[in-house]
């Protein structure tokens, strides 16, 4: 019973001390075997593997749709309002904008008839990026939906990335009220998802850190930034002037900001952890890539 | 290897109950009922459901014909409102709106679902989250009904209510059932048979009264988690059936006793041992509400604990036990009245001092303190990280490394370093939670409900644990509805009613003086013994009135 | 008061919707704009009350009028009634003012008429409108609205725990705070996803991923919503031969040209009168059924009224 005296001479002298009254010194003897580091070794292993994506640098078939949609159909669609639907387009453009970007990805995702663990996985990311958007109510603009909505991209590729960006752009409205605004916000937090998805596959973005917080301030204050301020422009008068299109930029910027070093902030704080977590379950529970 | 030559068949309408210490294999036994539950890995041998291999049976044949209630209320719940949980499962199955309409309508009937019929499932409770999962698995009329451990995380009456369901389905309906259980006190008499497994093997089948007599005769630790009567029933020496609830009980100790004089009738009451006269918390006439508007929910409470004391506070739902706990630890403020710890106001207290040192507080889901990626990371994640370098958080001059290691080693889990906090058992995330917050050399644990979930191995693991800490001092005061864990492990016991504590003492003159607030050991035995109040008492007086 | 509108069924519900905002967003003629903004505002009245609504609309609703219609002159320098001329040389047009007003009404309508859409258009019967069309996303967003007060509970929860060890977003100076903030998050993280494989168990136990899976609910489209149905469409049809008509043809660049309303002829008049029709059937349905309980009242004594109503709650 040598181990258990011991022990209870441990307990009498560690919970004997008091913080600020010095006790008499009493050195343990330090056991030869060091700090289990092969443990902590094998969990930076995991993570190095991690950096390299393992993913097949071939887009699929059903990628190219969407990039097509995405980056062909529905810059047409925006011109051919402002060419010809008169003081109405951008409610046109709008309008475009959600069946366009939503048509393919809801062909494709429900055509393939995703397993519950899929579903799951989008539920509880949108559902983070929601109850997250609505924990910092009181900051205006600080939210960590777009943080979310890019880890969930590099995580779990492309279209989930686009499904959660729109999913929190979606359901958070009906906590805090849909309006015009929904769908363009749909539209941005998706897009930015579904970005960072490709680039994490065709390797030019890695999950690193650093470059996670550089794409995150760059889609932030471009792409989201760029198409909310666009949006509002669009809805307030309906003759675009490079210098009202200018002045708009310009009064929108210190929001985009402040949105764009939040997404920074909550990148650098929670990217590593968080895609871990992710990493961890997807091995888990056997939901590597299809 | 989690299952070994497992062989058993079970009949249409049968209720059969499996036993087993948490990890024994019995979860993952269930899973392999079920394919799409099934965990990965390698089987060999078949399974047959009616007659042919389960595999051939499709999916949705399994789907409909078995049907599957997990542990967590909480997790089984997919959906944001009772009714369209209800029909989740019929909608996969393809059913259209009228049949599913029927169906439903039929379910909320049964089960009495009615009045919470078109609630969101966040306004349930517990009790009524696992009704719900139940109702939704009925609602698709299956055969077999599989329960995993469903009540472990519901309060003891909550959890009678349920099982109380399980068997009218059971009576009713001619649904068989297979289902793994802790509670076996109130399930074991209407169980037609019983399994009990150990390390992925069954070493002992058949009506629970020849469980009785198997385990008797194998002398196994599985006996612990039999009800009372079967415990006390295995102590002795007799030739009578073994009895299974605490009426047949009663008649087994008179027939038992019988034609023997019984000479010994009493147990001594201990005196308190007064280890030390220091008291350590002291609440003195404390008065507390939630809000301006809400009724009083502790009303002149008045509490004295002694150091090294273990102090159990037990009592029915909402009576204000786990917001007394929390007027200790300071969380919530009375507006009347004074909490001393250590001959200190809570109130004047800072954070650092109170929670460092002196307050340890161990929350009733541990894993509401899990951090990191590894057990041992999270132990030290405790102390401000693995450099050993003093810091604000850890000040002691004993190594860290030691700390960690002895502490781990007090609550032997020190062959799960390297596991993910998440990956272990119920009862080890309990002890590992204790051990994050053992990191932080607490005089005072507070406890609620440590032992929710834990089947008997663990809660005697835990109890022992405990009595350690008790001996090096440290004061613990637990609230709880185990009152056969109070009766073993407590030093005083209190009756918690109404906001204040009707009454307190050494849990033997506590129980026996109770009549239907005790435990199953003195209910079966007090009209022959006195102050018997645990399994071992009650052998103890048997054997030495033969 | 109580608003009945929202009874009849989800898709009634939603062409309703659809119809008036595509027409709102769609049309600056300022008679129809009109309509539209009197009735939107007389809806919000009814659902939301007059202090409510009224409040909305002061609040928020008036300053945004004025910004909208002073910063479209500021760019918008086209029209022929040129008032006078900037410090920059720009001309500031009468056109330019009026336009500039009628997009500020224009917004204002829709975002009222969004107001009344909140509340009428719950999750519930979104999910039952898209569960056909797209059955997995509108599961995704039912579990969505579970788990999200799901982890507000669970956060407090964690944080409530992590208090208890000194580490709560109330303890220590900012950056020691932000920290405990991260830690919070990160549990709560951990735990959802952890415990969301159960989840995904007990769909997968209840036979999810089986072909032919149906959507159902509780909404049924009874005789009434078919009346409603017609009449809309009715509505809705003439409407739009009007249009056709070029009765609500309207142009404010470079000179203000409106049809219809000077000379006013049979047609437009009828044109927009139909319209007015059609903005106001929720406010009228709410009014008819308020006037059919004040009969009742008559009929049947208060108190045997609200015993029926209980039994009928709970025969649901």
């Amino acid at each position: 019973m040598l181990q258990d005296e011991s022990l209870d001479d441990f307990l009498d002298a560690f919970l004997g001390e008091k913080g600020h009254q010095k006790p008499e010194k009493k050195r343990w003897p330090t056991p030869a075997i060091p700090i289990n580091t092969d443990n902590l070794a094998a969990v930076a292993m995991v993570h190095k593997d991690m950096k390299e994506p393992i993913a097949k640098k071939k887009l699929s078939k059903r990628t190219w749709v969407a990039i097509v949609m995405i980056l062909v159909i529905i810059p047409l669609t925006i011109w051919f309002g402002i060419r010809f639907m008169g003081d109405r387009k951008y409610y046109f453009i709008s309008m475009g904008i959600i069946v366009y970007t939503f048509v393919p990805f809801l062909m494709v995702f429900e055509g393939r008839k995703p397993q519950a663990r899929e579903l799951i996985i989008i539920a509880i990311l949108a559902a983070i990026g929601v109850a997250g958007r609505a924990a910092f109510f009181m900051l205006p603009q600080f939210k960590p939906v777009v943080a979310v909505v890019i880890i969930a991209g590099v995580c779990f590729g492309a279209e989930s990335g686009f499904l959660v960006g729109a999913m929190v752009g979606f359901v958070s409205n009906f906590f805090f009220g849909q309006g015009p605004w929904t769908p363009w916000q749909m539209f941005s937090f998706g897009i930015i998802g579904f970005l960072a998805g490709i680039l994490f596959r065709k390797g030019l973005l890695k999950s690193s850190k650093p470059q996670l917080c550089v794409y995150g301030f760059l889609a932030t204050f471009f792409i989201y930034g760029g198409i909310m301020n666009m949006s509002s422009l669009l809805m307030w008068s309906s003759i675009i002037t490079w210098k009202s299109v200018l002045a708009v930029y310009i009064t929108g910027a210190p929001f985009d900001l402040i949105h764009a070093s939040a997404t920074v902030f909550f990148l650098f704080v929670a990217s590593k952890p968080m895609i871990e977590k992710l990493e961890r379950i997807k091995k888990k529970y056997g939901l590597i890539e299809r | 290897m989690a299952l070994k030559d497992i062989s058993l068949s079970i009949a249409e309408g049968d209720f059969v109950v499996i036993c087993g210490k948490s990890g024994c294999g019995k979860s993952t036994l269930l899973r392999h009922f079920k394919s799409v539950l099934t965990p990965h890995g390698k089987r060999s041998g078949e399974i047959l459901f009616n007659d042919k291999p389960l595999e051939e049976a499709d999916l949705r044949t399994q789907s409909q014909e078995i049907g599957y209630v997990l542990q967590s209320p909480e997790n089984q719940i997919v959906t944001d409102k009772v009714w369209h949980e209800l029909a989740f499962g019929l909608e996969s199955l393809g059913y259209d709106t009228p049949t599913i309409r029927l169906r439903v309508a039929e379910m909320a009937s049964y089960f009495g679902i009615q009045a919470w019929f078109k609630r969101n499932v966040t306004e349930l409770s517990g009790g009524q989250k696992q009704l719900l999962n139940l109702a939704s698995i009925m609602a698709m009329h299956p055969s077999v009904l599989i329960l995993d451990e469903p009540t472990s995380q519901l309060d003891p009456i909550a959890a009678s209510d349920f099982l109380e369901t399980v068997k009218k389905i059971n009576r009713d309906l001619g649904t068989t059932i297979i289902m793994t259980e802790h509670r076996l006190e109130d399930i074991l008499p209407v169980a037609d048979r019983v399994m009990v497994m150990d390390e992925g093997e069954i070493i002992a089948g058949g009506t629970p009264r020849e469980i009785g007599k198997q385990l008797r005769g194998l002398g196994h630790d599985m006996f612990l988690s039999m009800p009372a009567p079967m415990q006390i029933f295995a102590g002795v020496e007799s030739d009578l059936a073994c009895p299974l609830t605490v009426r047949e009980g009663r008649k087994w100790m008179s027939a038992y006793l019988q034609g023997n004089d019984v000479k010994k009738t009493k147990i001594p009451l201990e005196k308190p041992e007064i280890e030390s006269d220091e008291t350590v918390v002291e609440l003195k006439d404390v008065w507390f509400r939630y809000d301006k508007n809400f009724p009083d929910v502790v009303k002149d409470l008045s509490l004295r604990v002694k150091k090294g004391e273990f102090y159990c506070l037990v009592g029915g739902n909402g009576t204000g036990k786990t917001t007394s706990l929390s007027l200790i630890s300071g969380l919530n403020k009375p507006y009347r009245g004074k909490v001393l710890i250590n001959g200190k106001d809570v109130r004047k207290l800072s954070d650092k001092e109170l929670f460092h040192g002196m307050l340890g507080i161990l929350p009733q889901n541990p894993q509401s303190l899990f951090v990191k990626k590894t057990v041992e990371l999270d132990l030290y994640e405790m102390i401000g990280g693995t450099k050993e370098k003093k810091n604000s958080v850890y000040d002691s001059d004993i190594e860290k490394k030691t700390a960690v290691d002895k502490i781990a080693q007090l609550l032997h889990i020190e062959h799960l370093f390297a596991q993910h906090p998440y990956d272990l058992s119920g009862g080890e995330q309990q002890r590992l939670a204790l051990a994050k917050i053992m990191m932080l050399k607490p005089t005072i644990l507070l406890l609620d409900e440590p032992t929710k979930g834990l089947d008997n191995h663990f809660k005697r693991e835990l109890g022992g644990i405990l009595r350690k800490l008790q001996e090096h001092g440290v004061t613990i005061i637990m609230v709880s509805h185990d009152i056969e864990f109070c009766a073993l492990f407590g030093d005083v016991c209190g009756l918690f009613f109404d906001g204040n504590i009707v009454t307190s003492n050494t849990p033997r003159a506590f129980f026996s003086g109770n009549s239907f607030y005790t435990t199953a050991a003195n209910r079966m035995s007090r009209h022959v013994f006195e102050n018997a109040i645990t399994v071992k008492d009650v052998i103890t007086c048997c054997r030495m009135n033969l | 008061m109580e608003d009945s509108f929202s009874t009849y069924h989800p898709i009634i519900n939603f062409f309703y919707f659809s119809v008036i905002l595509i027409i709102s967003m769609f049309f600056n003629h300022p008679m129809i704009l009109g309509i539209s903004l009197i009735s939107a505002i007389l809806y919000a009245v009814v659902l939301q009350g007059w202090k409510k609504a009224l409040k909305f609309n002061l609040l928020f609703m008036l300053p945004m009028l004025i910004i909208v219609a002073l910063i479209n002159p500021l760019f918008n320098h086209s029209g022929v009634t040129i008032l006078f001329y900037l410090d920059n040389g720009n001309p500031i047009t009468l056109e330019s003012i009026i336009y500039g007003l009628v997009m500020s009404v224009m917004l204002i309508q829709v975002i009222i008429w969004f107001s009344c859409y909140n509340i009428i258009m719950t999750s519930d019967k979104f999910i039952y409108l898209f569960g056909r069309i797209i059955p997995a996303l509108s599961l995704i967003f039912s579990m969505v609205l579970r788990f999200v007060p799901k982890f507000k509970a669970q956060l407090k929860v964690i944080s409530n725990g992590q208090k208890c060890i000194g580490r709560d977003i109330t303890n220590g100076n900012i950056l020691m705070r932000a920290r405990h903030g991260v830690t919070i998050l990160s549990i709560m993280v951990t735990w959802a996803l952890e415990n969301a494989i159960e989840t995904a168990d007990s769909m997968k136990a209840r036979g999810y991923g089986l072909k032919g899976r149906t959507a159902f609910s509780l909404y049924r489209f009874d005789n009434r919503d078919k009346g409603m149905f017609g009449v809309m469409l009715i509505l809705l049809v003439i409407f739009i031969i009007g249009v056709s008509m070029g009765n609500t043809f309207v142009q404010y660049n470079p000179i203000i040209i409106i049809n219809g309303i000077v000379p006013m002829s049979l047609s437009s008049f009828f044109t927009y009168f139909i319209f007015l029709v059609f903005c106001l059937i929720p406010v009228a349905v709410d009014g008819f059924s308020a006037m059919k309980w004040q009969k009742m009242k008559e009929v049947i004594p208060e108190k045997t009224k609200c015993a029926e109503i209980r039994v009928g709650i709970e025969a649901q």
